[in-house]
């Protein structure tokens, strides 16, 4: 199953990081906030409020046409998908710098980018229902 | 396999090192388990508290981060306000970082002789020079110290409070979580360690993922679907404050009496409805317990040239149940900004907020007797409800303005030996009371707990549970040794209290085994009582005595919900409790007296 997931309602982020964990335990077996495609982030001080970010699903991503291996492939349904064969090797990572909304993460394991697979589980573990989600047809 | 690094980390040499010690993590799983036994092997005998060697150790667990709730980092160290066990949990992102760093535990010793902070990122370790993080609030420190990085980041800080070695001072965890009560941040102090930032970013890599996934699905699906946790999720435990004014077990006027007239106006009920910002939540659990009060300040009057003010200073200010009993009906306090006012000083201060609380009900009582005057307080007149004078008072604790000030510095009990009015200093075991009269589980729940706090064995919810029944000494106190024998099986995990009726005995048993780790329910069951008995192995060692523990009078003035509390009875309990811990074959008052004993 596949999910559309978008974040709605960041301001009603507690900071608990149900998503976070819950998509490191789905992407790699692991608990570990840095090796995610979710990302609940601290603005400088936990006196503010969170910022949310996930995969917008672009339409036209900007991560894909950054890359100069052409390992990130835009998918009809928007975002991308990896060919990890192609990007290995490659030191630039400028997929992850062109994301303006900073969704994509560098897996310092592995060297490549982390990439949303659409599975929910960041939608369905938050408490707080920052997150709209509905499968895909 | 489980995580047992434990980092060392030395302030006088500098030297820092990584020792690996399994044997703890799988005996003990981490949690007051591991720093019980790490507290015995880093202490000698009768050491002071801010001496060089006295150690602060932090540990975690097996468990951190990976299932709901698991969210706590327990301390150890050398109480400066008790000269006894200092143990103190606190949640935030610290355990889950330090965790995610790669290390079970973190000991701190020796001393700098200058400020300094210690940055952990991963297998990078630095002390560093910290003279400019020096006099900040943690508050400021959580600020400078936070990076906008991936991974999980915990700053922790000690405040003034800590630096000038208030025996109550606590250390400050990510804002608005605290080592708090027994002086973590006076040993911070004493050490010149002003903050430790902890950046993790090696994660936890988990064995049996699909029996953990499903393991957390069912821990997850009682903590956010079931009632158990419904009401910290809700108003919080601010919602004390109207159950126990009901009930008549709400401290008030410094225990003089169980009702306050004036408890709706402070209750959380009011508190959500007026200044409840946000709710917070510690990494790791759905609840979000911590509840932020929007405290709105006005700005210098001189900056609008004499018109009305209309721009404020904003901050978020945490409350709950104990700060707010302690600050609020403890001290006639009715106007919820000024209660809220009251915390947010103790938390810029980083001074334990219930403590402060009783010593400054403590000092009105003594002042209205003639046991102190103005020239004690410098000329400040503490007054039941008067924030004002409440929060002068608080600056001149921090700052030790005059002989009296430090007295008030050192705790309630070292101030009533000096000043007089013992009968009205609201401690038991050295330590603050907590916001409950209820009756007799939450006097001698404290006196005979590990670490004299009401969460060590949860009393007063044994009182509230017996109202109208005759009191039995025996089932009080079973009830007292069941719960604390398994708190600290609990403890051991880094579980939140909150979380306690989550986590069943036969819960734990499945957790642990999708991790890997075999342990029988008995064999948990015995593990907490080996905690407790060797935390008071400590405690005797370092001369505590239960019998010679001093009970205020007040405490037998005041009307309970099971009536006026009879003195015989207590000490029934406390007999009662000796022997039955004297069976388990530990000793509960000093080498030296028990043999003198025998010898009789
Ligand atoms: S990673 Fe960033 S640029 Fe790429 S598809 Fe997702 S949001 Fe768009
Ligand atoms: S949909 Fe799945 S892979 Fe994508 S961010 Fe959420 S949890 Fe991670
Ligand atoms: S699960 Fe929801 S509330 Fe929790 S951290 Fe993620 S977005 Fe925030």
């Amino acid at each position: 199953m596949r999910f559309h997931i978008e974040v709605v309602h960041p301001e009603r982020c507690i900071g608990c990081y149900s998503c976070v964990y819950a998509c490191s335990r789905h992407l790699f077996n692991t608990v570990d906030p840095s090796r995610v495609a979710v990302f609940v982030r601290v603005n400088g001080s936990l006196e503010n409020p969170f910022t949310v970010i996930a995969c917008r699903f672009c339409k036209n991503p900007e991560c894909a046409l950054a890359c100069p291996k052409g390992a990130l492939q835009p998918l009809p349904e928007g975002g991308i998908t990896l060919i990890a064969s192609k990007c290995k090797g490659c030191k630039t990572f400028d997929c992850i710098d062109a994301c303006m909304i900073k969704a994509l993460a560098l897996d310092e394991n592995t060297n490549l980018p982390i990439i949303c697979d659409r599975c929910g589980d960041c939608a369905k573990y938050c408490p707080h229902n920052v997150f709209k989600y509905e499968e895909m047809k | 396999m489980m995580l047992s690094k434990v980092l060392y980390v030395n302030l006088s040499n500098k030297s820092i090192n990584v020792v690996d010690r399994p044997d703890l993590f799988s005996k003990y799983l981490g949690g007051s388990g591991v720093a019980s036994k790490l507290l015995l092997e880093e202490t000698k005998p009768k050491m002071d508290p801010f001496s060089p060697e006295a150690p602060i150790i932090f540990t975690t667990s097996c468990m951190t981060g990976i299932f709901p709730c698991i969210v706590k980092a327990v301390s150890m160290f050398k109480s400066p306000l008790t000269k006894n066990l200092g143990e103190s949990h606190a949640g935030g992102h610290f355990a889950s970082a330090l965790r995610f760093a790669g290390y079970a535990a973190l000991i701190i010793r020796g001393a700098s002789d200058h400020p300094v902070a210690l940055e952990i990122m991963d297998d990078e370790v630095k002390i560093r020079m910290a003279d400019s993080l020096w006099g900040l609030s943690p508050l400021d420190v959580e600020k400078v110290l936070r990076k906008n990085d991936k991974g999980m980041q915990s700053v922790i800080s000690c405040g003034r409070a800590g630096e000038n070695l208030v025996y109550y001072s606590n250390v400050i965890v990510d804002r608005y979580h605290h080592f708090g009560r027994l002086g973590l941040g006076a040993i911070f102090g004493s050490k010149k360690l002003k903050a430790i930032s902890v950046l993790g970013r090696k994660g936890i890599q988990i064995d049996n993922p699909i029996d953990v996934k499903d393991m957390y699905d069912k821990i997850n699906q009682k903590v956010v679907k079931s009632d158990e946790m419904a009401k910290y999720h809700y108003l919080g435990t601010s919602a004390n404050m109207l159950e126990l004014n009901e009930l008549g077990a709400l401290p008030t006027r410094n225990f003089k009496e169980s009702r306050f007239e004036d408890a709706k106006s402070i209750s959380g009920e009011a508190m959500a409805e007026s200044m409840l910002r946000r709710k917070i939540s510690c990494p790791g659990c759905p609840i979000a317990c911590i509840h932020l009060a929007e405290l709105r300040t006005g700005f210098a009057p001189e900056h609008e040239k004499g018109k009305k003010e209309i721009f404020h200073e904003e901050v978020s200010v945490p409350y709950n149940y104990e700060p707010m009993y302690a600050l609020g009906s403890n001290l006639l306090i009715k106007d919820r900004r000024d209660l809220i006012l009251l915390i947010y000083h103790c938390e810029k201060l980083g001074l334990d907020a219930m403590m402060t609380g009783t010593v400054l009900a403590w000092a009105t009582e003594a002042f209205e007797e003639g046991r102190i005057n103005l020239d004690d307080t410098e000329g400040i007149k503490p007054e039941w409800g008067d924030a004002e004078s409440y929060i002068k008072m608080i600056d001149n604790i921090v700052e030790m303005k005059n002989k009296f000030y430090v007295k008030l510095a050192q705790g309630v009990v070292a101030a009533s030996e000096k000043y007089g009015g013992k009968e009205y200093a609201m401690a038991l075991g050295n330590n603050g009371m907590a916001g409950y009269i209820t009756g007799y589980g939450c006097i001698v729940g404290p006196l005979v707990g590990a670490r004299h706090s009401h969460l060590s064995n949860s009393g007063y919810s044994i009182d509230q549970k017996i109202i109208n029944e005759p009191i039995k000494i025996e089932s009080i106190v079973d009830f007292l040794i069941e719960q604390e024998d398994w708190l600290y099986v609990f403890y051991s995990l880094g579980a939140c209290y909150f979380a306690r009726r989550i986590y069943s005995k036969e819960l734990i048993v499945e957790a642990l085994k999708t991790l890997g780790i075999n342990k029988t329910q008995e064999e948990l069951l015995n593990m907490g009582k080996e905690v407790f008995h060797n935390l008071y192995k400590f405690k005797v060692r370092e001369g505590f005595e239960l019998e010679a523990q001093n009970i205020p009078k007040r405490i037998f003035e005041v009307q309970t919900p099971h009536g006026k509390l009879d003195f015989k009875l207590i000490k029934s309990m406390i007999e009662y409790y000796i022997k039955r811990r004297e069976k388990e074959g530990i000793s509960l008052r000093p080498e030296e007296k028990a043999i003198k004993e025998l010898l009789k």
